[in-house]
């Protein structure tokens, strides 16, 4: 028993840096990174032994975080207050360094912007550099699916962005 | 896109910090114990609460919602004070929901890594009485400064109000006043007006490609404009539609050009088969503008006598997904194919391939002569899934190679009521593939149907990557026009990839802006590449290029003149072209053609007439429908000029108009002026 709290304790440690970047990538915003990849830590121990390994634990850390990260973000729109308490927060956070820097941040806040699904398609197969298969895997659904989603995030991107619609 | 898409990856996040970190670790840990206990008690307990105990149910929400990132005596200090509030809400009865959140902003100890301890009654009375003083003032916005003063304590403060609420609840029990604001409490959370800044607006999912109004160029810098003609007439259609049904159109609905060649017109024809089309130019007076002339292109196509007309192989792809269930889509499409059904010859065959959850063809090639087999074919077609566009399309084309006909009109009749979305397929890889088609022979039309979910720029771009038109269809006469009608234009081409290109005389013009044709504009050097695309025109099509030219020495001249371009041109005058105002060149290909000949025709002051009375009634109209797809586009230069004058010019102009298609256009003016007061 303290074996198996003891290789929790180091699979945890080992993750938690992987869990903390993805959370990151999803709410763009490090203080709310840290308060999901925690989301993420309780999560993980209650449900550790409920991992059949029928997935990959990769796969299935990432469904964990995303639920989180989701979860979160529903708990912030939640309320409006909130969202002006996040704006502003955000413009505390230091000014992005250079130009293209700063036209990845408004990329960002655009990816984010889209339909849950699309969103977490795109960061999955762009920003975390799955395959459509493994994203896939880890949203539970087929591979079209992700293929399609990616598809039409990247038409409306095209639309938030202003860009000529081909 | 792919490339934006790329820096995604390039995003490093920053290092989590050691607290949060080690804070974490420590849950983690936490919860697996916790975990570990219930799971030596019970699996899969029939009890309804979550396997914790009561310390981790308190705790957890603390730890997710950041309270305890700096600000655990926040909350401590919230508790009390909401409970405080609550009591005075019951007794003033007066919802204020400005309120709860800040007094965890007061909070000077948040940052405080504190136990519960039971001493906030002090600052809880104190908070409250601040909390009365701000009531009185009534000042919110107050609250939202010192929400971003005390920056960081901002979120963990929104969150503490949404936290007081339930911690509240839980502790409520030694209040017994509080009982009666229970309800009240939901007050607190501010409703939320978060969602259309996350999403798009749901109920019109419509997408025009975007394109601004083509600028005023300067004949010294931009002597050459060159576009592609362009036939489609599925922006007129959409224009009218949204202004029956008392909304003005989108701006970026609005394709001047498609308006303008959406009527018939009688311009001059060619003779003969041999010369495709005929170019007729008029320069008039502009009547919106006193210092401007307008230089009205005007092409008609060679007009195929229907015995002449080529065998023709038509393939009906039909969008049959749940959408289309509606009284404007499926049913007024079956009916519209049922009109050109009719129109054709007997010899000439027809399959219809549906495509909904999955592609199917429903009838393999016909022959027109066997039309009840057809049209109970048409009849059958029932609504239901979702869309799969790409293999429908490939189904198409399919099909259509089945039964291609050399020398004949092979052509894929898409019709949907928007969008291809299922399938790996991107818009480019569409293009790609209808592209390829196209150089095996086989082309594609697309008609739209329906509202709300209409995908204007992939129509428009697939109809012209497939050498098609691209109609749009919102009632039974519209159906009527482009396929009984038109039939002919939209089936049989009779020149393919067309392309205009206009060169102006400094001498004569000093700036010249075309109107419309935005997204029709082509690179000056790719009017001489037979490699680059363009648009068609079919039998008896015509096609309207319209010019706002300003003379040289015109008071309404935009550009000052350039301080150091007179040096270089000092023979302009004695240049043998110098009577001429312009120089319009014209390419085309046969269809069946590979390389391009070239028409040319020289505009002179012999073309110009001196008022707009004087120009041919169908030139007035025409310029009538342009000002008025202007006006709804939002050209600037067009604001001074009223609808009144649109009305004016064009029932001067309507002419015989035998079907009434110029009527309906005055009387959309009309509804224009009624719905745009706005935009005057």
């Amino acid at each position: 028993m303290q074996g198996d709290r003891q290789a929790f304790g180091r699979l945890v440690e080992r993750h938690y840096d992987f869990v903390h970047a993805v959370a990151w990538r999803w709410s763009g915003n490090a203080s709310d990174a840290e308060d999901i990849a925690q989301d993420v830590c309780l999560r993980l121990g209650a449900a550790i032994r409920g991992f059949r390994g029928s997935s990959r634990f990769r796969t299935w850390l990432y469904t964990l975080t995303l639920n989180a990260a989701r979860d979160h973000k529903r708990r912030q729109l939640r309320d409006d207050r909130q969202m002006q308490a996040y704006a502003s927060e955000q413009a505390v956070a230091a000014p992005a360094a250079d130009p293209d820097e700063e036209q990845r941040e408004a990329l960002w806040a655009a990816v984010r912007a889209l339909p849950e699904k699309q969103c977490d398609a795109v960061l999955l197969v762009y920003a975390e550099g799955l395959s459509h298969q493994a994203a896939a895997d880890v949203l539970g659904c087929s591979e079209a699916t992700i293929s399609w989603h990616v598809h039409e995030a990247r038409k409306r991107l095209k639309t938030l962005l202003g860009k000529e619609a081909v | 896109m792919s490339d934006d898409f790329e820096k995604l990856g390039r995003m490093n996040p920053p290092k989590a910090s050691a607290e949060a970190r080690a804070r974490a670790l420590a849950v983690a840990m936490q919860s697996f114990d916790e975990a570990e206990k219930s799971s030596n008690t019970t699996q899969g307990s029939a009890h309804p609460v979550r396997q914790s105990s009561i310390f981790n149910r308190i705790w957890s929400p603390i730890m997710n919602r950041k309270l305890l990132a700096g600000s655990a005596l926040a909350t401590l200090l919230v508790v009390p004070a909401a409970a405080f509030l609550t009591l005075e809400l019951t007794r003033n009865g007066a919802p204020f929901a400005e309120s709860a959140q800040e007094i965890a902003l007061k909070d000077e100890g948040k940052k405080e890594e504190a136990r519960p301890k039971p001493e906030p009654q002090a600052a809880a009375r104190k908070m409250a009485a601040d909390e009365r003083a701000r009531q009185q003032e009534a000042k919110t916005a107050d609250a939202l400064a010192s929400g971003s003063v005390e920056g960081e304590a901002a979120a963990p403060a929104a969150q503490a109000d949404a936290m007081a609420n339930s911690v509240a609840r839980d502790s409520a029990a030694p209040m017994s006043a509080v009982d009666g604001a229970q309800p009240q409490m939901t007050y607190l959370p501010a409703p939320t007006v978060q969602e259309d800044l996350v999403a798009a607006p749901p109920e019109n999912r419509e997408r025009f490609g975007k394109a601004e109004s083509n600028p005023v160029k300067s004949v010294a810098t931009d002597p050459v404009s060159t576009f592609s003609v362009d036939v489609d007439t599925a922006s007129y259609a959409f224009v009218r539609r949204s202004l029956m049904e008392g909304q003005m159109p989108e701006r970026d609905a609005v394709r001047v050009e498609e308006m303008v060649n959406y009527f018939p017109y009688d311009w001059p024809r060619p003779v003969s088969a041999t010369e495709p089309f005929k170019a007729t130019v008029t320069v008039m007076p502009t009547p919106w503008n006193g210092g401007t002339r307008l230089m009205h292109v005007a092409i008609k196509g060679y007009d195929v006598v229907p015995a002449q007309a080529p065998k023709a192989n038509l393939v009906f792809l039909i969008d049959v997904s749940g959408s289309m269930d509606e009284p404007d889509k499926l049913p007024l499409l079956k009916s519209a194919f049922r009109l050109l059904v009719e129109k054709l010859k007997p010899e000439d065959t027809v399959s219809i391939v549906t495509y909904a959850g999955n592609a199917g063809t429903v009838l393999e090639p016909t022959d027109v002569k066997d039309k009840a087999k057809i049209l109970a074919a048409i009849d059958t077609l029932q609504p239901g899934g979702s869309t799969a566009g790409a293999q429908g399309i490939d189904a198409a084309y399919g099909l259509a190679e089945k039964a291609f006909v050399k020398g004949g009109v092979n052509r894929v009749m898409l019709a949907t009521d928007g969008d291809f979305n299922v399938g790996p397929s991107s818009d480019e890889d569409l293009k790609r593939l209808i592209e390829e088609k196209r150089k095996s022979g086989i082309f594609l039309s697309v008609l739209g149907f329906g509202r709300g979910n209409y995908n204007d720029a992939l129509m428009q771009t697939i109809a012209q990557n497939g050498n098609g038109t691209a109609a749009y269809i919102d009632t039974l006469a519209e159906a009527q026009k482009t396929l009984v009608e038109e039939a002919g234009s939209s089936l049989f081409p009779i020149a393919k990839d067309v392309k205009l290109q206009v060169e102006f005389n400094p001498a004569a013009i000093a700036e010249y802006r075309l109107i419309g044709y935005e997204t029709r504009a082509l690179k000056r050097e790719d009017f001489n590449n037979d490699k680059v695309d363009a648009g068609d025109i079919g039998s008896g099509h015509s096609v309207t290029a319209i010019y706002e030219v300003t003379p040289v020495g015109s008071p309404a001249v935009l550009n000052d003149k350039l301080r150091y371009a007179e040096a270089q041109k000092p023979a302009a005058e004695a240049s043998p072209h110098g009577g001429e105002l312009a120089f319009l060149k014209i390419r085309y290909k046969k269809p069946d053609g590979d390389t391009s000949e070239l028409m040319t025709t020289p505009v002179t002051e012999a073309n110009a007439v001196p008022a707009l009375g004087e120009a041919s009634g169908d030139v007035r109209f025409s310029v009538a429908v342009a000002a008025f797809g202007q006006k709804l586009s939002g050209v600037s230069a067009l604001s001074d000029y009223g609808y009144d004058a649109v009305i004016d010019l064009a029932s001067g102009a309507k002419g015989a108009d035998p079907f009434g298609y110029r009527g309906e256009f005055v009387n959309l003016v009309r509804l224009a002026k009624g719905l745009g007061g706005s935009r005057n």
